[in-house]
């Protein structure tokens, strides 16, 4: 591999020697190093998305075999013994299993693929590429961070597969359910438990690791005359979701941490007067809500880690595919930042009716409408990018527009949730569910999808196939809401109820539940679609047009993008670019102005021209 | 084989979608359209114009299909406040969310690629953008405003009557055990240490407090018409949650920390019954029990924090008699918990009296899962 290739004409900036360099005199990367244990930011993010989109099925095959005993609570499913042995006898899924199902549906849809395989996948794909670096700050930590994820993985897997089942009590694992091993009051409590437990540890380590390196790159390892308001909304978006999770992460982990002295070392952190089959424990003085305030500080900020990745991938998305800058990109930047801010300090909204001082909520009430504030911005300013485009409507386009859809709808309804005096009734019920699946679940999916179809390309030098694509997200939207919007007609249905029959109240919605459960089959069968599509297309989809090919590499912009990834090779090598790292001289939403499709970041200004601010 | 063939179905109908998929793409290919999305563009334009008005329209409705299905209005006075803030609530949100997800497909459509060939370069417009700002932000401030002071009025202890009924609800797994005082008003004291709480006595009731004799547990939660509750919640094992869809009512029973809600009941259920006749889907015939729904309507208690496997089991009937004449006769026919001992021993023998629940939701449980009762509420 000759690493003197000629740089292009508007191509400057310093050399990076060690890179360019490197391939004469360093050995040659055995398979190992290439594909495994590999620190190159490219393939860490391939196997972040493989691992992402791997738990992705698992947690869908969950939401289904829960949504069949849902759908038809009085049916047997023999299929389901043959699979599940002792959880589904009689083809019955039992009650206990039924819990573990959504305890670890919520811990693997949330923890393992929209944050693991989200921003994994993005911002290792995406920073060293759209801030011009040959890779991350520290490759070896940025590997180790995959194989903590990895290593969370196998011990959350495992967990299925011990005699007592998987953690069952919730994925938000409040003691004293989860708090004692004692597997007559919670099966899941066992060790299952411990096993989520340790699960949760590697992949808040994993988690850490990323964050770090992300904030140190984009902060560090910017090409010349990047500066930070030249950096795309991805970019700004990865960093502050990196920050939230170094600053939140580690409340978890300590809430955990005490958990597991209660549960192992007999400590009472969150255990006071336990009467169990009227003996009384030994634990005193301890306080099950302080778990809660543990866990909220993360798990809102957690929210937000999951949704600003898929916001910056949207925001790029839909600049591109309008041919348009995006509007308002400083009140963007501006309300990334406020919606960090605010997310910490919004955690009791989801504890209204724990018993909090009813003072203390009000302040909660207050910043939790605030925060509405710059996430209503942000969908004002989406719009605003789309008005007056040159729209092409490519498969991550319609993805993008389901994003902000989906948003805004379930964004709304959060304004009801953070209300605390109507919070007093929608709290756990499925008008809870219904929210935190539309704002939360389906438009980060969105985002995600979005984000595929658009840097396939980038990934693997072809693009994923249109027509599945199009088939892939009208079903998923139609689907999605179909699933998820006539539930907010069921506000007051408790959630995680194995059944309602015992309940006259609950009782009336029978074929509803049957009507969402048969599109929730639907929409997962469309998400195979995509894998399909996606295996598929990395061996035969449609290759990248090459618009110029220099020494031994080729070029081409698939999606005419302004931002540096697509001025690299269209072959993924190490380090990124092959002769000197690009420099950059403007911001990155120059669409068609001054007559031209599109400028390229790395494009010097022409003489007389103003440079955007 | 069942299995085999499924497998070979889907199997099958994926090879179809990959190989229409790939014919569409040799096709654009040849005709040398592969990246122009032109045509595309607009079809795909008119899907999404065609989805937001199918999306308004199913809105329309799944309000007329399931509303009348809903839990039906507050039985209480506080929920008719909150009930009502949410309608103010949802009042704003629906002409935002008309507005903007109109507006998101109609400019997908609208300036598609087909109709609209030259994009306009506009980056920002300030004071746009502090319009957008502040028009939001006005409205939540709104909505705060109201919000707390309705929060505030719930929650205001200084302002409740001290007469209230007061009733002592203490959950485990999974049932409810409700305590009232009997007719002194008073609870007996509860001890909480391990010579008192047994068995047999789970409180940890105190028999040598005379107020305990005449308390009672009760099967049903009973509650007057118009006369303030203060329920006073507790849990033995894990988090439950006391909720009363009806009266808009949830409080989480905290084991080791007392929590109450305080509310009044605005109609008994007879009169929600008479209410409900009014309505046309009420009045249709419940199959499972081959009368007008109204007829068996009644007020319910269940938990709403996952507490383990029979969450969905913790059910109790509630019911709002219409004066204090009509609970007191109830009250009579109740039986005290305390049973004064046989021998000539005094009553400080604390485990005197048997102070199990009388009652045991799970056995609701049984008849509709097909679950043996005690396989359920053994541990
Ligand atoms: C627009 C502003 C938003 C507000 C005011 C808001 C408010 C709330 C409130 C008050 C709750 C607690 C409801 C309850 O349990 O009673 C809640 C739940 C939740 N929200 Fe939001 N939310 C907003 C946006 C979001 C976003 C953007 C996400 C995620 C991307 C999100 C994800 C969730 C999740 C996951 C839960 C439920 C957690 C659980 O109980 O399992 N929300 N939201
Ligand atoms: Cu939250
Ligand atoms: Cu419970």
């Amino acid at each position: 591999m000759s690493a003197h290739t000629t740089t292009t004409a508007d191509v400057h900036g310093h050399v990076d020697t060690d890179h360019i360099h490197g391939h004469d005199h360093h050995h040659e990367p055995t398979w190992m190093e290439t594909y495994i244990f590999s620190t190159d930011h490219k393939t860490i993010a391939k196997q972040f998305l493989i691992t992402g989109m791997f738990w992705g099925i698992v947690g869908g095959l969950l939401s289904v075999l829960f949504r069949l005993q849902l759908g038809w609570p009085n049916d047997t499913f023999p299929f389901l013994e043959t699979f599940l042995g002792k959880w589904a006898e009689g083809g019955k899924i039992s009650n206990e299993f039924y819990l573990a199902m959504v305890t670890m549906h919520g811990t693997i849809l949330v923890f393992f693929v929209l944050t693991g395989g989200l921003s994994g996948t993005f911002a290792n794909l995406l920073i060293p590429y759209q801030i011009g670096a040959r890779d991350m700050a520290s490759g070896f930590i940025n590997m180790l961070s995959y194989w903590f994820f990895f290593a969370a993985s196998i011990v959350l897997f495992t967990s299925f597969f011990v005699q007592t089942g998987p953690a069952s009590g919730g994925w938000t694992a409040y003691p004293p359910l989860n708090g004692m091993r004692d597997i007559a009051i919670n099966k899941g409590s066992g060790l299952g438990f411990d096993l989520w437990a340790l699960a949760m540890t590697f992949f808040i380590i994993s988690s850490l690791l990323g964050g770090l390196n992300y904030v140190a790159t984009i902060l560090n390892l910017r090409t010349k005359g990047m500066g930070m308001m030249k950096l795309p909304l991805t970019i700004w978006a990865f960093m502050f979701t990196a920050i939230l999770g170094i600053l939140s992460f580690p409340a978890l982990l300590a809430g955990v941490a005490l958990l597991e002295f209660d549960r192992l070392l007999g400590t009472s952190f969150y255990l006071n007067m336990i009467v169990v089959n009227g003996h009384l424990l030994d634990y005193r003085g301890g306080s099950p809500i302080l778990f809660q305030h543990l866990f909220w500080f993360l798990g809102h900020p957690e929210v937000y880690i999951i949704i600003l990745p898929a916001m910056g991938i949207v925001s790029e998305v839909l600049s591109v595919h309008s041919r348009k800058p995006i509007f308002g990109y400083r009140a963007m930047v501006v309300s990334i930042m406020a919606i960090v801010v605010i997310s910490f300090l919004v955690w009791a909204h989801h504890m209204f009716v724990t018993g909090l001082n009813p003072n203390l909520a009000a302040v909660f009430v207050l910043f939790t409408l605030l925060i509405a504030v710059p996430s209503a911005i942000k969908v004002f300013n989406w719009i605003g990018t789309i008005w007056k485009g040159s729209i092409r409507l490519t498969v991550p386009m319609l993805f993008a527009i389901g994003f902000v859809s989906m948003f805004i709808s379930g964004g709304l309804t959060g304004l009801m949730l953070g209300n605390s005096p109507i919070d007093i009734q929608l709290h756990d019920t499925y008008f809870v569910v219904a929210h935190f699946h539309i704002v939360m679940g389906v438009a980060a999916f969105f985002g995600m999808f979005a984000g595929v179809y658009h840097w396939f390309p980038r990934f693997y030098g072809r693009f994923m196939n249109d027509t599945l694509g199009y088939i892939h997200f009208y079903v998923t939207l139609i689907g999605g809401y179909a699933i998820f919007f006539p539930m907010h007609f069921m506000t007051g249905l408790p959630r995680r109820y194995y059944t309602f029959a015992n309940f006259e109240t609950f009782n009336n919605f029978n074929f509803l539940t049957q009507f969402i459960s048969v599109a929730a089959i639907v929409v997962f069968l469309a998400q195979l679609i995509f894998v399909v599509n996606f295996f598929y297309s990395i061996f035969k989809g449609r290759k990248v047009d090459v618009e110029r090919t220099e020494g031994e590499h080729t070029y081409g912009n698939p999606w005419e993008g302004t931002t540096l990834e697509w001025t690299a090779p269209i072959e993924r090598i190490h380090g990124n670019w092959a002769g000197e790292i690009p420099s950059v001289y403007r911001w990155p939403y120059d669409y068609s102005v001054n007559d031209k499709p599109y400028i390229s970041q790395n494009t010097p200004l022409a003489p007389g021209e103003v440079e955007h601010t | 084989m069942l299995a085999f063939v499924t497998f070979a179905l889907i199997v099958l109908f994926f090879t179809v979608l990959v190989l229409i998929g790939k014919t569409n793409e040799l096709s654009e290919d040849i005709a040398g359209k592969g990246m122009n999305y032109d045509a595309k563009s607009k079809w795909n334009g008119y899907m999404l114009l065609g989805f937001v008005i199918a999306f308004f329209i199913s809105i329309v409705y799944q309000v007329k299909l399931l509303a009348p299905i809903m839990i039906p209005k507050s039985a209480s006075y506080h929920g008719e406040k909150t009930d009502n803030l949410f309608y103010v609530t949802l009042f704003f949100m629906t002409i935002v969310f008309i507005l903007t997800q109109f507006a998101l497909f109609y400019f997908a459509y609208r300036y598609n690629q087909s109709k609209n060939k030259k994009a306009y370069f506009y980056s920002h417009n300030n004071k746009l953008e502090v319009i957008w700002t502040v028009i939001p932000a006005i409205v939540l401030a709104v909505l705060v405003v109201m919000g707390m002071r309705v929060w505030f009025q719930i929650f205001d202890v200084e302002s409740r009557d001290k007469n209230a009924l007061v009733v002592e609800v203490t959950a485990k797994q999974f049932q409810w055990m409700a305590r009232y005082p009997g007719a002194d008003g008073k609870f007996g004291h509860r001890i909480l240490d391990t010579a008192h709480i047994t068995p047999t006595n789970e409180l940890g009731i105190d028999w040598t407090d005379p107020n305990s004799h005449d308390d009672f547990w009760s099967d049903k939660l009973v509650f007057i018409k118009g006369k303030p509750v203060l329920v006073k919640l507790g849990a033995l094992d894990v988090i439950h949650s006391f909720y009363l869809p009806h009266f808009r009512v949830k409080m989480d029973c905290v084991p080791g920390i007392p929590t109450q809600f305080y509310f009044t009941p605005k109609y008994t259920t007879e009169e929600m019954r008479d209410y409900l006749k009014t309505l046309p889907w009420w009045n249709t015939i419940n199959p499972e029990t081959g009368e007008p729904r109204w007829k068996t309507f009644k007020y319910e208690l269940a938990c709403t924090e996952i507490c383990g496997r029979s969450h969905y089991g913790m059910q109790k009937e509630v019911v709002v008699v219409k004066d204090q004449a009509e609970y007191d006769e109830w009250m009579k026919k109740q039986s005290p918990i305390y049973v004064a001992p046989k021998a000539e021993g005094t009553a400080t023998d604390s485990t005197a009296a048997p102070a199990t629940a009388a009652t045991d939701s799970t056995s609701k449980e049984t008849a509709k899962t097909g679950k043996p009762v005690a396989e359920l509420v053994k541990k």
